[in-house]
């Protein structure tokens, strides 16, 4: 080699050290410059519900636990209406007074809201928790399941505005075969056996009453009960008959032999075998994974899977839960929140019917374990195309503050994907509406404002709700898939989809509401596509069997995809 | 007249704050050997007492700090003959019967120490060493609260008493109430670095608030210090390995769980955590020795049955022993998660 050469060698390699260097730097910008952010548009959206847990000094179990969010759009128009459930006087457990009142507001395009509850007819009674929300007869019209401590409702949406209640007809009204009404928590719309009608899986919580009621903590400063002082309850399955009639098939199926104390319910075909299967989050006692065989029954196997306990083999107390695939591999994975000193278990889908516990590996074990979690969600925020975490958080004792040990107000959470495995909490970085302390509950994710970015609203006890418009900056690209099933059922849920950007890059989703805590999202198929202006292909495999696969899609629209 | 002192020590009153006129002139460098040995520095305190006993051959002091390095040194006899020899001769002196006491509780005499730890703050109720003493009894008693006023009480009277500011940090620690509990042990730790329990103490207290870093700093210097003696913290390896894992420092986490097994291959803890730590580096083989090793523990050290079988039954998995695998989960079936009889 002579010198010039040598020189040249030299220049072109500190060349290549610079320009690396400088795309090290844009990339680092790029992903200071695009943080998550929310900005919270409730003061002037009209939506003025508080959740009222009614609670009384010594604090039941009861209190702690409402209440959910549905974004649903029941009038079908193209927008995201939102219902919340609300709680009811205590000890009576009736909703006396309009504040106990469950609440739907309909969305008017402007980032404002109309109270329609009353028109609706879905004001509701006794101590309301959750909300699931699906077109179960397919007429084309979104309906609703409320689940409660004392009632459950079905309400059938008419078509006009207006719901009808045919929770007795329908025979979903949460009660056992042995006659007794379970207390219902988070309820999942999916088609278990693929009929092309949606069925309905319930989470029941703990063999509770104000008779049976136990007290705990100190006079002036009452706690939440543990609820390992009380018997769980078994789920319910209901299938779908398609005559607006429900068979309660938990014991055929196999799910109520597994008595749990049932929270949060996220459904997902989990082993890619084309069934539709359920989790569930239960509160310090081992959760559920009910793997479906066939549509012929359940196998519980979340010990076969480890996804029974952490990966330090004990409970958590499971709250919320989603089911969806963050790192783009193809397989479903968990997030579960729990209470402050437990750590959020994040289940890593191995792909080989294994789940490894990666709340450390993946970077959210310290943070937290700081954190009382009860909604979550798996959804691209920032629409890069690897989903990130969100949490609602709050502490389930009211009191928790005096004894200094936890925080019962506590502001909500965001970890970023950073794209190798790992989450940072970003929540710092995302806004002054990240940093308010609420005692949070469930929460919904969906596109408020049909803008291509996943907004979250939150209900808070005693508080207003939260309606946290996505304000991520960037001119990142996005794809919203709203699927109409014909041989499946009319909304597609259960419906897998695989999109290839432009670049080439891979992701998968699936189509469901269900996921959070006690909550029903956006049925929309969301995906973020970075730099991606189009898309090369989106196959859709729906619960029927049929592949469906699209070539050259653009990107930036809500895509309506009707089954072949 | 030995076990006669104990009972005649609850029926006199009064006490001796200062030393009787044999020791004048001693009192700054008995109080320097004082703390030598509080600081667990016997070298220093022996050639220091052995100038004081020429110079003040009856100074009955000496006795008690001679009592007190013979204890640090782990001679019992000469420590418990030296004890005796003090409290026969001042039966009334509170920090006499309440390092006696301190004697007792090392030796595991639980009785001994908790009548002459009620003695001492009977004779003196301002001794910080009595009230910290009587204190530790009471923690032992399931007493926290009348303990936790007995502490703050010593710590007013003399903040730098590292003994009392311990045991605060544990009461805070146990009520996890970390930002309390690393007050109190970072006080411990400035008044004596040489406490490899207390930087043990401070780290554990430091995660949870997510300083991790500090962490990091207090599980090292801890480890620095980690000498055999009443300092002596036979977990840091063990939660320093731990902590590691968490931060995906898998080697290092390795390197020191290793340790942790050597020094305490009795708890089942060390193994069990090993044991995760192997599966996590995809070494199962290593994983079933361990987890095997830590269902054979009789001492749990806080893991129990449940975390077992859960543990097995990943490992037989993981290693393709259906039977095993099954054997386990069936176990994690069967067995109830711990009942939580608190509230939350």
């Amino acid at each position: 080699m002579n010198h010039a050469t040598g020189r040249k060698g030299v220049e072109t390699l500190l060349s290549a050290a610079l320009m690396v260097l400088l795309l090290r730097s844009t990339s680092v910008w790029a992903a200071e410059s695009d943080h998550i952010q929310f900005e919270n548009r409730q003061p002037r959206s009209g939506v003025d519900f508080v959740l009222d847990n009614g609670t009384l000094p010594d604090k039941p179990m009861i209190d702690g636990i409402p209440g959910g969010v549905a974004l649903l759009d029941y009038d079908g128009d193209g927008y995201l209406d939102i219902f919340f459930t609300n709680g009811a006087h205590l000890p009576d457990l009736v909703k006396h007074e309009g504040k106990f009142s469950n609440r739907l507001y309909r969305n008017n395009h402007d980032g404002t809201f109309m109270d329609v509850t009353d028109r609706a007819g879905v004001s509701g009674e006794g101590y309301s928790v959750g909300a699931a929300a699906a077109d179960y007869d397919n007429d084309g019209h979104t309906d609703l399941y409320v689940t409660g401590f004392n009632r459950n409702f079905l309400y059938h949406n008419n078509g006009n505005g207006t719901f009808s209640d045919v929770t007795e007809r329908a025979r979903v009204s949460g009660t056992f075969t042995t006659g007794k009404k379970l207390w219902g928590i988070s309820a999942a719309w999916l088609d278990y056996d693929s009929d092309g009608k949606l069925d309905l899986f319930v989470t029941n919580y703990l063999d509770w009453s104000f008779a049976t009621s136990k007290v705990c903590g100190a006079p002036g400063k009452r706690l939440s009960c543990s609820p390992t002082l009380y018997k769980g309850q078994p789920n319910i399955l209901y299938h779908n008959n398609g005559d607006g009639t429900f068979s309660d098939v938990s014991e055929s199926m196999g799910i109520a032999q597994h008595i749990g104390k049932g929270m949060g319910v996220a459904v997902a075909d989990y082993n890619g075998d084309g069934w539709m299967d359920i989790f569930v989050a239960n509160d310090n006692d081992r959760n559920f994974l009910f793997r479906n065989r066939g549509g012929k029954g359940f196998d519980e196997v979340a010990a076969e899977s480890f996804v029974a306990y952490t990966d330090n083999g004990v409970p958590v107390s499971g709250m919320g839960v989603d089911f969806r695939d963050w790192d783009n591999h193809g397989q479903p994975s968990l997030i579960v929140t729990a209470l402050g000193g437990e750590t959020f278990p994040l289940l890593h889908n191995e792909g080989n019917g294994f789940f490894s516990d990666d709340s450390y590996k993946a970077g959210i074990g310290f943070s937290s374990f700081r954190m009382s979690g009860w909604g979550t969600g798996i959804q691209d925020l920032d629409n890069d195309g690897h989903k990130d975490l969100f949490t609602a958080n709050s502490h389930v004792s009211e009191n928790a503050d005096i004894e200094g040990q936890q925080r019962y107000r506590q502001p909500n959470a965001v970890f970023r994907n950073m794209h190798d495995g790992s989450f940072r909490d970003v929540t710092s970085d995302s806004g002054s509406a990240m940093q308010v302390r609420a005692a949070h509950r469930g929460c919904a994710f969906g596109d408020l404002n049909n803008d291509g970015k996943i907004d979250v609203v939150v209900s808070a006890i005693g508080g207003p709700a939260e309606l946290l418009y996505n304000t991520t900056a960037g001119d990142r690209h996005w794809i919203l898939i709203r699927t109409v099933g014909t041989k499946s059922n009319r909304d597609g849920i259960g419906t897998r989809v695989r999109i290839v950007g432009a670049s080439g890059f891979v992701q998968y989703n699936h189509v469901t509401t269900a996921g959070s805590y006690a909550s029903s999202n956006d049925p929309r198929v969301h995906f973020g596509l970075g730099a991606d202006a189009a898309i090369q292909e989106i196959e859709l495999r729906w619960p029927s069997g049929t592949v469906q696969v699209l070539h050259n899609v653009r990107a930036d629209q809500i895509l309506t995809v009707t089954e072949e | 007249m030995r076990v006669a002192i104990l009972f005649m020590l609850f029926a006199s009153c009064g006490s001796v704050e200062v030393y009787a006129a044999p020791c004048t002139g001693a009192e700054t460098q008995l109080a320097q050997v004082s703390h030598q040995l509080t600081l667990n520095s016997p070298e220093a305190a022996e050639n220091s007492l052995r100038a004081l006993s020429l110079s003040y051959p009856d100074c009955p002091e000496i006795i008690l700090q001679r009592a007190r390095l013979a204890q640090v040194k782990g001679d019992a006899n000469q420590a418990a003959e030296l004890y005796y020899r003090y409290t026969d001769g001042d039966p009334d002196d509170s920090r006499g019967l309440a390092y006696f006491g301190r004697f007792f509780l090392e030796q595991r005499d639980y009785m001994r120490a908790d009548a002459l730890s009620a003695a001492a703050v009977q004779k003196n109720a301002v001794d910080p060493v009595a009230l910290s003493l009587r204190a530790q009894i009471l923690v032992m008693k399931g007493q926290p609260h009348e303990a936790q006023e007995l502490l703050e009480k010593a710590i007013q009277i003399d903040p730098d008493e590292p003994e009392a500011q311990f045991q605060l940090g544990e009461i805070y620690d146990k009520a996890k109430l970390s930002p309390k509990a690393v007050s109190y042990f970072q006080k411990v730790v400035a008044l004596n670095p040489r406490d490899a329990r207390a930087w043990d103490y401070l780290a554990l207290n430091l995660e949870p608030l997510g300083d991790l870093d500090g962490a990091e700093e207090a599980y090292q210097r801890g480890l620095r210090v980690d000498q055999p003696g009443k300092y002596y913290d036979a977990f840091l390896e063990y939660n320093y390995g731990r902590f590691l894992a968490k931060r995906n420092r898998l080697s290092a986490s390795k390197r020191h769980l290793d340790t942790a097994v050597a020094l305490t291959p009795q708890i089942r803890a060390v193994w069990y955590e090993r044991a995760r730590l192997d599966m996590r580096m995809g070494n199962y083989q290593q994983a079933q020795a361990d987890a095997e090793k830590a269902a054979a523990c009789t001492q749990q050290g806080g893991i129990i049955d449940l975390q077992i079988y859960s543990l097995l039954s990943q490992v037989y998995a993981r290693l393709g022993n259906t039977v095993l695998a099954k054997k386990y989960m069936d176990l994690t079936r069967e067995t109830p998660p711990p009942v939580r009889t608190e509230s939350r």
